[in-house]
């Protein structure tokens, strides 16, 4: 009998743990990657993620259900609850700024570095909601969570390539799933997009590595992007990885003879401490194979020819620096250099008209083995491609088996965008240029931006390489800009008093000219005096 | 003498397009909407045939509009290359040539006669269809198979007739406007009555069976288009343009800056005003001039190449050069000067006013749409001269004696 209260009292406490995903148990890591590049440039790569053990995406076939109750430690609980409302599989978000020189700086650490905004997601299919409204939600919620202008990434803009943007993670395999992907270049990063993104990590910008994101300094690097990462791993969990990306010039000043740099210098900030729930909190610095330089403080290990720190062993406040005895040598930096990846690229639209266009991509291989790669433009109905003008050359020559395996999704004008996908094989140390005429579109005048005369950005083109290993990154092409013909914004009334006035007059004369007989009358000349 | 000024004109006239086709012109004419629009550029054509040949769907996209009866065409039967396409652009022309000197020799009742090498150069030599066809407009085509549909009612050949008029619909639906004049002409005859005005002597019941034999063959063709795509998609791409204009790319008609500038709400309305507007005249015309329904097709033809919603220089110009077949109305013209001189202003500023526009960058839109109103009034001022004289016709020249003037009541 007095065994009885405590039954109910473990069954109460079992009860109520059961919603409460109490089990979860969440782990938050950080970590910043500096590489000096040999342009005098230093690339920093911010990473926090956090991982929620055990989780898993929200099945589609019950999204019309009460979700279950959530509660979070570390993970995010805004982007959670915009995961669990349109059972997201795994979803990529990047805000980035400026053009990405794969020459000198090399691949990315994180792939995503395309001009604008870009957003893909896998979204499971079946239940009440469709895929593209959820896309549609989806757009809408974090666009309001960022800031951002993301729900333009509208229809107009959504497109499907599967092959190029495959699940970084694991898929459930309940559902059958689809990828929705847009892209907005014309879209840009700003402080008030790092806001809402500082409050998503779990010592906000106070503590840790994430004391070093000052707005300040991130927007006025060379280049700098925002990326947020939701990935499920299929014996972890859900993984949120929110990265940012920059490109810092200790070398733009003119008074600067050194490359040398500091996080005093990069970013205006020290690490005064270090944030305390962190399973692990690195930095790397990648060290330069030749030449004399020295390090401050001394690092924690040497990993792969990489100094590591660890945030909470090292003496703060932490203010690592790097500098070099002699002045950089701009004349070496400048000259003729091996480009860091085995691809260049270079897309151009020459245009002599508004009327039509010349889309010309180069790409160069600068291997010694021939190399495949998928080759993907999504490129909105303002552009309209001549497939049948498509013409692949080789150091000049037509090469009609480069191109293979092309599959095409045309444009539906006002609405949706082209796809378009295809194999090109490039001979080794050559370069395949690849041209098409383009006509461009007229638009309604409702449809012109409010700068009309600026013109339109396209969003960048994608290379794959298909050769290498399993998960090749992604090239992005810079964005270009096409000039589309603008009407006269200031006289739709005009217009339109103009064009039936000559309609009903010519209307008007026709009929006044049939219904009318002709007869002959005779005007007396004296009377008419 | 006329009859080697024939022999020897209409070659040269061909041989000379033909050359014309191999140079540096056709590239610069290539895109120009002027001459095709989207429904009859030939670069979409090759693009639809690329992706068909490609077994891509054409009509999944937006912006391929042309007939699937052409695909089928050009991807078997005719040529698509560069090269060789302009062979089938001149052989066109040249159908639509003899059948405009076969109609002016049905009207005339006889069997050759002096003025058929004028009216042959009339069609050929007439800028507004010469450049389409260096361009490679398919409209040369549609205007062939219109022509070719009124020579064979001239001649009686109904089975024929309606079979051209019926593929013509499909490239182009708004020339089955043209069949109640040509059923009325199915019945009567081809000559001149426009002095002799007289009401319809023959029942127009006789028409039904002709009526019902063109939409027979209408019904077997879009059968056979629909058997090309495999599906219905293409009806909605191709003659559905027609009532949505989708595309709003700049040619000389009216409707293109009308719906480019239109509020959103009102674009269905506007649609639907303008493409009635088109129907309204097809039934008074015919009752009008029932005594001679080729004068009414004729009118019919100007008024659709003023008022369609995507023109290009070739549909007026099928009723410029027509109008060569009709010389008893020439001196009734009351204003063929002011006429002459409105075409001459809207064909040197139309291609000015589009370059400034869109290459130059100097100009903008509000030139061009100007040089297209003058157009519009250029053309509608043909087809009023036209419709005044050959209803002034009937009165007799004499009549304008002694005080006396001839008036409309």
């Amino acid at each position: 009998m007095v065994l009885l209260p405590r039954l109910y009292l473990a069954l109460i406490v079992l009860g109520a743990s059961i919603p409460c995903r109490a089990g979860l148990s969440e782990y938050f890591n950080e970590k910043l990657t500096l590489t000096p590049l040999r342009d005098g440039k230093v690339a920093s790569t911010f990473s926090f993620s956090t991982l929620l053990k055990g989780g898993s995406p929200r099945d589609p076939s019950q999204l019309g259900e009460d979700d279950e109750s959530q509660h979070y430690t570390l993970f995010p609980l805004g982007l959670g609850q915009i995961l669990r409302e349109y059972g997201v599989a795994e979803l990529h978000l990047s805000l980035n700024a400026g053009k990405w020189n794969y020459d000198r700086w090399g691949y990315p650490l994180e792939p995503g570095v395309g001009t604008g905004a870009e957003l893909w997601a896998w979204l499971g299919d079946g239940g009440v909601r469709s895929v593209d409204d959820r896309w549609k939600g989806l757009r809408s919620a974090l666009a309001g969570l960022f800031c951002s202008s993301l729900s333009r990434l509208d229809e107009h803009r959504t497109t499907s390539p599967a092959e190029t943007f495959k699940p970084e993670g694991s898929l459930p395999e309940t559902s059958h799933h689809q990828l929705r992907h847009a892209s907005l270049p014309s879209e840009n990063v700003c402080t008030e997009n790092l806001t809402p993104f500082l409050k998503l990590l779990p010592c906000k910008g106070l503590s840790g590595i994430a004391t070093l994101l000052n707005p300040h300094k991130l927007f006025d690097a060379n280049w700098h992007g925002l990326g947020v990462h939701v990935l499920w791993h299929k014996d972890e969990g859900v993984e949120v990885r929110l990265t940012f990306q920059g490109i810092f010039d200790p070398l733009r000043s003119a008074y600067v003879r050194k490359q040398d740099w500091s996080f005093e210098s990069l970013f205006a900030r020290k690490i005064e401490k270090a944030c305390p729930v962190a399973n692990s909190s690195e930095i790397l610095v990648t060290l330069p194979q030749t030449g004399e330089y020295s390090i401050s403080p001394e690092p924690t290990s040497i990993r792969n020819s990489m100094a590591v720190y660890d945030t909470k062993l090292v003496q703060k406040p932490l203010n690592l620096a790097m500098s070099w005895p002699h002045d950089f040598d701009h004349l070496a930096a400048s000259s003729t250099r091996e480009p860091l990846t085995s691809l260049s690229l270079q897309r151009t639209l020459r245009e002599s008209s508004q009327l039509d266009g010349h889309l010309t991509v180069s790409l160069t291989n600068h291997k010694d083995t021939s190399t495949d790669v998928l080759y993907l433009e999504t490129m909105p109905w303002i552009v309209q491609f001549y497939l049948h003008t498509l013409v692949a050359t080789v150091e000049g020559r037509v090469k009609v088996d480069a191109v293979s395996n092309i599959s095409y999704i045309p444009a539906i004008p006002h609405s949706r965008p082209t796809t378009f996908q295809a194999v090109l094989s490039i001979p080794p140390n050559s370069t395949l240029q690849l041209t098409m005429d383009v006509s461009k579109a007229f638009l309604r005048y409702t449809e012109h931006p409010p700068d009309a005369q600026r013109g339109w950005d396209l969003p960048p083109a994608i290379i794959m390489p298909l050769d290498d290993k399993l998960n090749s990154p992604r090239l992005y092409t810079p964005n270009i800009l096409v000039d589309l013909a603008t009407p006269d914004f200031s006289m739709p009334y005009n217009v339109i008093i103009f064009t039936c006035t000559v309609i009903s007059f010519i209307f008007g004369s026709i009929f006044n000219l049939m219904t009318r007989k002709f007869v002959i009358v005779q005007m007396d000349p004296k009377e008419s005096k | 003498m006329t009859l080697t000024a024939f022999n020897v004109v209409v070659p040269a006239i061909l041989a000379t397009k033909l050359a014309f086709s191999f140079s540096k012109l056709s590239d610069v004419v290539k895109y120009d909407h002027q001459l095709s629009s989207p429904l009859t550029s030939f670069s979409q054509l090759q693009e639809g045939l690329y992706l068909f040949d490609h077994s891509i769907d054409p009509y999944a996209g937006g912006t391929f509009r042309h007939s699937p009866l052409l695909l089928a065409l050009f991807s078997t039967v005719l040529p698509s290359s560069r090269t060789f396409a302009p062979f089938v652009w001149v052989l066109f022309d040249a159908i639509g040539a003899w059948a405009l000197v076969n109609i002016w020799r049905a009207r005339q009742n006889v069997a050759s006669s002096a003025r058929d090498g004028v009216i042959a150069t009339l069609y050929l030599a007439n800028p507004y269809l010469l450049l389409p066809s260096l361009a490679l407009s398919t409209s040369t085509i549609e205007n062939a198979l219109i022509l070719l549909s009124i020579m064979f009612s001239c001649q009686r050949k109904s089975s024929a007739a309606l079979l051209a008029l019926a593929f013509g619909s499909q490239l182009s639906p708004l020339a089955a406007f043209t069949l109640p004049p040509l059923l009325l002409l199915l019945i009567t005859d081809p000559h001149s009555h426009l002095a002799s005005p007289k009401p319809l002597s023959v029942s127009i019941r006789k028409t039904l069976p002709y009526l019902a034999e063109f939409f027979a063959y209408f019904a077997v063709l879009t059968f056979c288009a629909t058997l090309v795509t495999g599906d219905w998609k293409w009806v909605s791409q191709t003659w559905g343009t027609w009532l949505t204009l989708l595309d709003t790319t700049p040619n000389p008609g009216l409707w293109w800056y009308f719906f480019t500038e239109m509020f959103d709400h009102f674009r269905p309305f506007f649609l639907m005003a303008f493409t009635v507007h088109l129907a309204t005249y097809v039934v008074p015309l015919c009752i009008k001039f029932q005594y001679d329904p080729l004068f009414a097709l004729f009118l019919l033809l100007g008024l659709l190449g003023t008022f369609k919603a995507y023109p290009t220089l070739s549909d007026p110009g099928l009723f410029l050069s027509m109008l060569s077949v009709f010389p008893e109305i020439f001196p009734y013209l009351r204003h063929h000067t002011v006429t002459a001189i409105l075409h001459l202003h809207a064909a040197l500023l139309l291609p000015l006013f589009n370059h400034l526009w869109l290459v130059q960058g100097t100009g903008n839109a509000n030139f061009f749409y100007a040089s297209t109103l003058v157009f519009a009034c250029a053309n509608g001022a043909a087809v009023m001269d036209c419709l005044y004289a050959g209803m002034r016709i009937a009165i007799g020249a004499n009549s304008e004696a002694d005080g006396h003037f001839v008036v409309q009541e």
